[in-house]
């Protein structure tokens, strides 16, 4: 498996040098990924190895994700090479590809963290463009600034529960676990630390926000899980109640902060992100149970969510070239507009999409857990809902004289393409969900050590 | 011991400057003598390579400066900083040591095999890091926040037993892509200021 990162870090420094040519550089970095998904499709779940001491392995988790995940990037490249060409984009993507599936195959928490802020610092510079006409110099800063510090702290709380001795007071690991969370949480853009992605929803790319939202936001909600298995911190968590409360809380306050700020909000970029924010925060929730059917949701929620980001945000930027600085409408692009009112049926978890069953498990469990977690969860997604259909009567509030679909489709195909694969998975859900039951197994046994 | 007071000297230097290329060079003090602290947990591999990576770091912040005069004035910013590091380090230590409970001794020169100084000297230089990104202006002074804390960060995953070579070689690469990181956001946001 290490043989895909080394493809892509190879194809990233390869598109780096030619990536003012955007034909071939566009070629190179696509062929990339299909031979990266070809890759990991034919290597066998298990499958182990090692790199200097460092151990590696492909969970079923982690298969499912890469092949979800460098699909994403496949028809976010496909986007920027055909319709909106960004030379610095495609290196960036092989980077993000590359240090992704590090994230996914590696077994050292620590190591896992160190890939995971790789791949969040690389887009910094796809978010940095038109630096003169607007804010997106300050975004990337911004966003520079809460992944540097979100990430040493969470390095430093994995480095000390390393090195400390078991026998240690309970406040010692109360303190590692809170700041390890915090960390997440300022990567994951969980409310109230999501001052950086309000800034990056409105200034940068639309393509370099596809890519953040769409890939790197579930790639850290599934190195958060896969670190809270790893660490070792898991029988302490469940020993101290109050960083249970803790995760509850946080998810809890996005789930339903991102929902009134999405339905508030009158720029269709902010529409998608916070719902994103939103659904974060369900995941939160599904994690904190620390149950089996709510950390099945919640990666099925995190995961799904990113895909429907990337629909969703590749439209609107569509949808923004061709209403020309205009207010986005359907009439100048219905095939993206069309695109971005399916991609929230699968943000508010809509059946038959696959989306439906990570929704229902963490709203199933949230009832069980409290009866008012689980309400505030429905308001969450009724609020979501509410937002995605704002949006959608303000796309389609001006209807053309004649609907004709516009030239280059893009964004309308890909997300096409995105909504018949949630289809497919909701008509089939075994196939998505069972890798993801696999992994929570795995977190319930370190759970519960014997 | 005296290498940890050459990283806190070598801080104060980097948080007090005013030219980026002074801070650049003061970084690499800094980085240089926290490799250097013998807590027999770093082979000769592990040492070059950090260095190798520190001198990169370094480098591509001093280069990102473009002339000798270009930087930022800390104000308030300096004592807020070192007040604010003292304290958490000292804190920190505390509290985390009592914890383990073990007994400290510690020597002027030779080698720390307890790892107090090597921990003494990642505390100073995460709450350094903290201290200066959170109330930095903008790219120059937060690059070298980050950049100290990744540096202390490093210094505390030396002591985690584990794939020691693997890790210091992951870390050592994130390092350059903060730096990398930083002196892109650098040159942009000077683009913008000479711009407006």
């Amino acid at each position: 498996m290490i043989a895909v990162v080394i493809l892509l870090a190879v194809a990233a420094l390869a598109a780096f040098a030619i990536r003012k040519n955007i034909a071939l550089v566009g070629l190179l970095t696509a062929g990339a990924f299909l031979g990266a998904i070809a890759l990991v499709a034919s290597t066998p779940v298990d499958d182990t190895g090692e790199l200097l001491d460092l151990a590696w392995r492909l969970s079923p988790l982690g298969r499912l994700a890469a092949l979800v995940l460098l699909s994403t990037l496949l028809l976010l490249v496909i986007a920027v090479w055909i319709d909106e060409p960004a030379y610095n984009f495609f290196p960036t993507a092989l980077a993000v590809g590359a240090a992704a599936m590090a994230v996914l195959v590696l077994t050292t928490p620590i190591a896992i963290y160190a890939a995971l802020l790789l791949a969040l610092l690389v887009p910094v510079g796809s978010f940095t463009f038109q630096v003169d006409r607007n804010r997106s110099a300050e975004a990337a800063y911004r966003h520079f600034s809460f992944v540097a510090l979100g990430g040493c702290l969470g390095i430093t709380a994995l480095a000390l529960a390393g090195t400390l001795s078991r026998e240690q007071p309970t406040n010692t690991f109360v303190l590692l676990v809170v700041i390890l969370v915090v960390a997440f949480a300022l990567k994951l853009a969980a409310i109230p630390f999501h001052t950086h992605a309000a800034l990056l929803a409105t200034e940068v790319p639309t393509a370099a926000l596809a890519l953040y939202f769409g890939v790197l936001v579930p790639t850290t909600f599934i190195a958060f899980a896969q670190i809270l298995t790893l660490s070792g911190l898991l029988p302490e968590i469940v020993q101290i109640g109050k960083v249970q409360d803790l995760l509850l809380a946080l998810g809890v306050v996005s789930a339903v902060g991102g929902a009134f700020l999405a339905t508030g909000s009158t720029e269709l970029r902010r529409v998608a992100v916070y719902s994103v924010i939103s659904n974060l925060g369900q995941s939160l929730v599904g994690i904190a149970t620390l149950s089996g059917p709510g950390i099945v949701g919640a990666l099925a929620t995190a995961i799904v969510s990113g895909a429907a980001a990337t629909q969703q945000l590749l439209a609107v930027g569509t949808l923004e070239r061709r209403s020309a600085g205009g207010k986005p409408s359907a009439a100048a692009a219905p095939l993206a507009a069309l695109a971005f009112v399916i991609g929230g049926f699968a943000m508010i978890g809509a059946p038959p999409l696959v989306a439906f069953p990570g929704h229902f498990f963490v709203g199933l469990i949230a009832y069980s857990y409290s009866g008012t977690i689980g309400t505030l969860l429905v308001i969450a997604t009724l609020g979501v809902l509410v937002a995605q259909l704002r949006a959608a009567m303000a796309i389609f509030g001006t209807a053309p004289v004649r609907w004709r679909v516009e030239r280059r489709p893009v964004a309308g195909v890909v997300g096409v393409v995105v909504f018949a694969a949630l289809l497919a998975g909701g008509l089939q859900p075994d196939g998505f969900l069972q890798p993801i039951a696999d992994f929570a197994d795995e977190f319930l046994r370190a759970l519960h050590p014997l | 011991m005296l290498l940890l007071a050459v990283v806190a000297v070598a801080t104060l230097a980097a948080n007090s400057a005013r030219q980026l290329r002074f801070m650049a060079v003061a970084f690499f003090a800094v980085a240089l003598a926290a490799n250097l602290i013998d807590d027999g947990q770093l082979s000769a591999t592990q040492l070059a390579v950090a260095g190798v990576a520190a001198f990169v770091s370094a480098t591509i912040v001093y280069i990102a400066a473009r002339d000798p005069r270009f930087g930022e004035d800390p104000g308030w910013r300096l004592p807020v900083a070192t007040i604010v590091a003292a304290a958490t380090t000292a804190a920190t230590f505390s509290f985390l040591r009592t914890a383990a409970g073990e007994d400290i001794r510690i020597e002027l020169l030779g080698e720390d095999p307890s790892g107090v100084t090597t921990e003494v000297a990642a505390f100073w230089l995460l709450s350094s890091g903290i201290a200066i990104l959170l109330t930095a202006r903008g790219a120059v002074r937060g690059s070298l926040g980050a950049l100290l804390m990744l540096t202390g960060t490093q210094l505390l995953v030396r002591l985690v037993p584990g794939p020691h070579l693997a890790l210091t070689l992951l870390l050592s690469w994130l390092q350059v892509v903060v730096a990398l990181a930083g002196a892109f956001l650098i040159l942009n946001q000077r683009a913008v200021r000479e711009a407006a």
